[in-house]
């Protein structure tokens, strides 16, 4: 087999494969097409057992889809490459409606949306397959599990109108998958004997491989997870946060291959490159998880050779994703660390350093036992998820920042002029700061309470708008129950609750303490009009306000303190309220982009913050109110409670590129990374700039291509962001050259 | 150790992840005051031991504060133009504490010794993770000696990692009294040509000189720290000083290199100094080219620091 260079002239190929696949009509028809044909029949399905229709709806697609294999490729194309346009969307989208129609709140929840109060919205963006199951049974395996637990429950007695369509949903996708990958291994084999090509040979043995059984080499567990990840996210509409565990999970097949030399080290790396070429081009915006590293239970890390070959291979491809997340502890390789931050420094790689010591505190203290927290999944950006036991979905994102408009002007959302929120008195009765701290906390748990109640109303329906027909059967515990595995068949069905603008409004109270209640520079009153002129007449007022040393981030223990007792308050206006999936709320303080959109529509705040301007990212500082280092962040990031926050908790650091220069720059992140973990810390990672870098690559994007910066738990190109976002980068990086 | 009379030291900055500094992750605190006059010094504000006060135009908002809390008159608001008129200023730092624009800033201020250690403590988890510590910089930190001894007994008492950043122009009676209290010494050694030495910083050469063999010979570990300035001070003769020095002296570990960086002129302007030494920035090529050459004639490990 001709390997040499062969993956460099296939490259371009790759990338365009998800942009422009190249099909042959004559095998089916394009992403577009099958939507055009499912809009046309939309409520066909509308009878039937929803599990069973959507498995119709799963077959319509598969079975009408173009295909191809092509000679530049190791993995089969889908017609449905687009994920902005999933086919399934059409039919989701029309019995999603019908849900919303029935929903007493949905009103509610629209309103919410457009003021800005939450945003709230139906997740199915985040369950991770058994993966350790999975690639022990290979798609055919999958149904033949499925099929026992079906008999299992006849046996029983507990074989159900829902449970027999619950079987049956799985069953008809099942088989439809196995079509599906006859058909791809058919057209391999007609190519490669047409063309005299061995490696689709090759791939269509692969392929028959994982549809009969379980992956027995590197190539085929990649395929598999490959397949397994197109028919779910792109077909079945349910997305795969993560592609495991990927070094722990396949090591004992790269062992194997090289050993019966099956393949080669270079061969396996050449497979990681087309696989990691796969997302690439795929390029969706949050990128694509996967995760590496952890703890074995003699306490001896997993970091093993073929996590090393995936790190170097993504550096190779200098893969903004797919996004890995390293699992460290003690026990981490400090080669493999050096490693990974020297990727990062070099703006190489995606990556974020997930601290296993905290990180299982947390899980514990919410209920897990050892075991699940030492082999727990990471998923999406940094979340974890007992490894094929848990589905979280993510509901709500509550706007701290509103709930303080609120409360400066009675309920009323000053931007939209509704009343939005509750009537705790007007500014001009709030006596002391006391009275308007409880308005504010009475203003969070008001919309934390309204956000519950929404998502309560329409979560236990969630298996009515898409039930999860490819990732039921991966989950025992859904198998066990016979009930729909993202909505409530796992042993732990969380729901999340995200704080947007922590430390911004944490600046925002002290602002009003200080200046309204203490030095009585403004009253609460004239403070609320000034806001809402958007600091109109009152520059100096702000200018003030904004260089006051009093903020966030800046390790001052009065504020942190603070900002503990604060976030204590209103995570515990969530965690461990029961949800409507038979598990509880989380909170949670990572923010997405959810920080930039929800700024978009939250007036001025007394922290110093103009109407639109984007509020805190994640646990984060201010954006340019960390003005005492990185060590002085950590000192302030630690203070608060982790245990306030199972959702989540990451950090983002920002260094400039001078400070973290050659070996001891090396040696210093290393050491930042380690403190950050030995203080409870969740996750970290780095955004290394200068701002003259950041600025050229604005005035030439040309010379620039390559840079990536780090939103919240991804990477984008610098490029890709607009002005006003581009803009915020710079001013931070202006902030800690300063 | 814990002195009756609390000993105040004139304090610059506190440098927080500082990591260019010694090993590890380090607080460096800067002393004002230094009795060298080096030609190009990127840290001009560091001379003068005395506070004084910047000033920066662009950041005032032409609130008037400053104008009413000078009682020496050298604040003037006209027509909404901030004028800052030095002469009659005594430095008190009266305008500053009231500019909330923080357009006029105070450059050092008075700090005691107990004060300054707890603000470097606070870092002491990422010296443990790190093998870090702190780092006495300035300035010239022998000008404030009391101070300096002070703060260096006090953190060894606690157990840090002490460096010292000096450039050996005081007693070698004093640097004795400091053998016992410092890990590491990072000694500037600016060329090693006597007369260019007086023409480039205004002092001779011999004193810095012996007593860098007086450490040496005493057992302290040294990195030379030399601030390279392309066509300054980067004659081979003077590159061959730096490598002779480094190999002969027991006490030398490593040389640091570090190409000069040209002060912002803003600095300048900020402080109210008339411009300075100016040149371009050296290409990232002249570091290595510097390390290389002083690292062909000696064995001493020889870096960009
Ligand atoms: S106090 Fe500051 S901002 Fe106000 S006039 Fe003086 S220099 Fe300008
Ligand atoms: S430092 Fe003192 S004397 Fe000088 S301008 Fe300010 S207030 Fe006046």
């Amino acid at each position: 087999m001709k390997k040499t260079n062969r993956f460099d002239e296939d490259q371009p190929f790759l990338l365009r494969k998800f942009r422009e696949p190249v099909l042959d009509p004559s095998t089916g028809m394009t992403n577009e097409e099958i939507r055009q044909a499912l809009a046309a029949r939309v409520s066909d399905w509308d009878d039937l057992p929803r599990p069973v229709g959507k498995a119709r709806v799963f077959e319509f697609i598969c079975d009408n889809m173009a295909i191809a294999i092509g000679p530049h490729d190791l993995f089969p194309t889908f017609a449905c490459h687009n994920r902005h346009r999933r086919p399934f969307d059409v039919v989701k989208n029309h019995w999603d409606g019908i849900l919303n129609q029935r929903l007493k709140h949905w009103n509610d929840i629209l309103e919410g949306n457009r003021v800005g109060r939450f945003m709230l919205w139906k997740d199915f963006d985040h369950s991770v397959p058994d993966w350790d199951d999975t690639l022990r049974l290979g798609f055919a395996g999958i149904l033949r599990r499925a099929m026992e637990a079906k008999a299992q429950h006849a046996a029983n007695g507990t074989l159900d109108d829902d449970a027999r369509a619950y079987f049956d949903g799985i069953e008809i996708t099942y088989r439809c998958i196995h079509r599906t990958l006859t058909r791809f291994a058919d057209l391999a084999r007609a190519e490669a004997a047409a063309e005299d090509d061995p490696r689709r040979l090759r791939v269509a043995a692969s392929i028959e491989a994982v549809r009969d059984r379980e992956p027995r080499s590197i190539y085929e567990a990649l395929q598999f997870i490959y397949l397994y990840f197109m028919f779910s996210e792109h077909i079945d509409f349910m997305q795969v946060r993560s592609l495991g565990n990927m070094d722990r999970q396949l090591i004992g097949l790269y062992e194997d291959d090289l050993r019966t030399g099956r393949d080669t080290e270079e061969g396996v790396r050449e497979c990681f490159d087309y696989f990691f070429m796969q997302w690439i081009s795929i390029n969706n915006y949050w990128g694509q998880p996967a995760y590496l590293g952890g703890t074995k239970a003699d306490g001896s890390t997993e970091i093993n050779a073929l996590s090393y070959l995936i790190l170097d291979e993504l550096g190779k491809l200098r893969a903004m994703t797919p996004k890995f997340q390293l699992k460290i502890n003690h026990n981490t390789p400090r080669a493999f660390l050096r490693r990974a931050l020297a990727m990062v420094r070099d703006h190489n790689a995606s990556l974020v350093f997930i601290c296993e010591p905290g990180l299982w505190r947390i899980l514990m203290a919410h209920g897990a036992s050892a075991e699940e927290a030492r082999t727990c999944d990471i998923r999406g950006c940094y979340e974890a998820g007992i490894l094929g036991k848990s589905n979280g979905t993510g509901s709500a994102h509550i706007n701290l920042l509103k709930a303080i408009e609120f409360a400066l002007n009675n309920g009323t959302d000053p931007v939209s002029g509704t009343k939005a929120g509750l009537e705790t008195g007007e500014a001009e009765s709030l006596a002391t700061f006391d009275d308007f701290y409880a308005a504010v906390c009475r203003q969070i748990g008001k919309t934390v309470a309204d956000g519950i109640t929404y998502t309560n109303e329409y979560e236990p329906c969630l298996e009515q708008v898409n039930p999860a027909n490819v990732f039921s059967p991966t989950i025992r515990n859904s198998l066990r129950t016979a009930r729909d595995g993202f909505a409530r068949g796992c042993v732990y069905n969380s729901t999340g609750i995200l704080f947007i603008g922590a430390a911004t409004a944490v600046d925002a109270l002290l602002a009003v303490r200080k200046y309204v209640y203490e030095l009585g520079v403004v009253s609460l009153a004239e403070l609320r009009d000034i806001l809402n002129r958007n600091w109109e007449g009152a520059e100096k007022l702000r200018t003030r306000i904004l260089n006051d040393p009093l903020k966030y981030g800046n390790g001052i223990p009065e504020v942190d303190a603070f900002a503990a007792d604060f976030c204590h308050t209103f995570a515990s206006f969530v965690n461990g309220v029961p949800n409507a999936r038979g598990g509880c709320y989380r909170a949670s303080i990572h923010t997405a982009r959810q920080f930039i959109e929800l700024g978009k529509r939250t007036g001025a705040t007394p922290d110093g913050r103009a109407f639109g301007d984007e509020m805190s990212k994640n646990a984060s500082p201010t954006m340019g109110m960390d003005r005492q280092g990185v060590t002085a962040l950590i000192r302030s990031m630690t203070t608060l409670n982790p245990l306030d926050f199972p959702g989540d908790f990451p950090l983002d650091v920002m260094l400039l590129p001078a400070t973290v220069r050659g070996e001891e720059g090396l040696e210093a992140m290393e050491a930042l990374v380690k403190t950050y973990m030995e203080r409870s810390g969740w996750a970290i990672h780095f955004n290394i700039f200068s701002p003259e870098e950041l600025i050229e690559a604005q005035k030439h994007p040309e010379k620039y291509e390559g840079l990536q910066v780090r939103v919240c738990g991804w990477n984008t190109r610098f490029n890709d962001m607009d002005k006003r976002e581009q803009d915020a980068y710079i001013a931070r990086a202006l902030n800690i050259a300063d | 150790m814990n002195a009756s009379t609390p000993i105040h030291g004139i304090v610059f900055d506190i440098l927080k992840f500082a990591i260019h500094d010694g090993p590890g992750i380090r607080t460096t605190v800067f002393l004002k005051g230094c009795p060298l006059n080096c030609l190009w010094c990127h840290n001009p504000e560091s001379k003068d031991a005395r506070v004084e006060i910047s000033y920066l135009a662009t950041k005032c908002v032409g609130c008037g504060a400053c104008v009413a809390a000078c009682t020496r008159g050298c604040h003037r608001l006209t027509d909404g133009m901030h004028i800052y008129d030095r002469t009659a200023c005594v430095r008190c730092g009266g305008c500053a504490e009231n500019c909330y624009a923080r357009a006029i800033e105070q450059v050092g201020r008075p700090r005691e010794v107990g004060e300054v250690l707890a603000e470097v403590l606070r870092d002491r988890p990422f010296y443990e993770t790190s093998g870090g510590g702190m780092t006495i910089s300035g300035g010239e930190p022998m000008a404030q000696f009391e101070f300096t001894r002070e703060l260096l007994a006090r953190a060894r008492a606690e157990g840090l990692h002490t460096a010292l950043d000096t450039c050996g122009f005081a007693p070698q009676a004093r640097y004795a009294e400091l053998l016992p209290l410092v890990d590491l010494f990072l000694y500037d050694i600016k060329t090693t040509n006597p007369d260019r030495h007086r023409e480039l910083t205004g002092r001779p050469l011999d004193l810095i000189h012996s007593n860098l063999r007086f450490l040496s010979g005493a057992g302290a570990r040294i990195f030379l720290r030399c601030p390279l300035v392309p066509g300054v001070n980067d004659s081979d003769a003077e590159l061959a000083g730096i490598a002779v020095l480094a190999s002969e002296l027991e006490g030398v570990e490593e040389v640091n290199v570090e190409p000069y960086h040209p002060l912002g002129v803003s600095k300048t302007e900020r402080m109210g100094y008339a411009e300075g030494y100016s040149a371009p920035i050296p290409p990232p090529e002249y570091a290595q080219k510097m390390t290389a050459r002083i690292a062909a004639l000696t064995a001493k490990t020889v870096r960009r620091s």
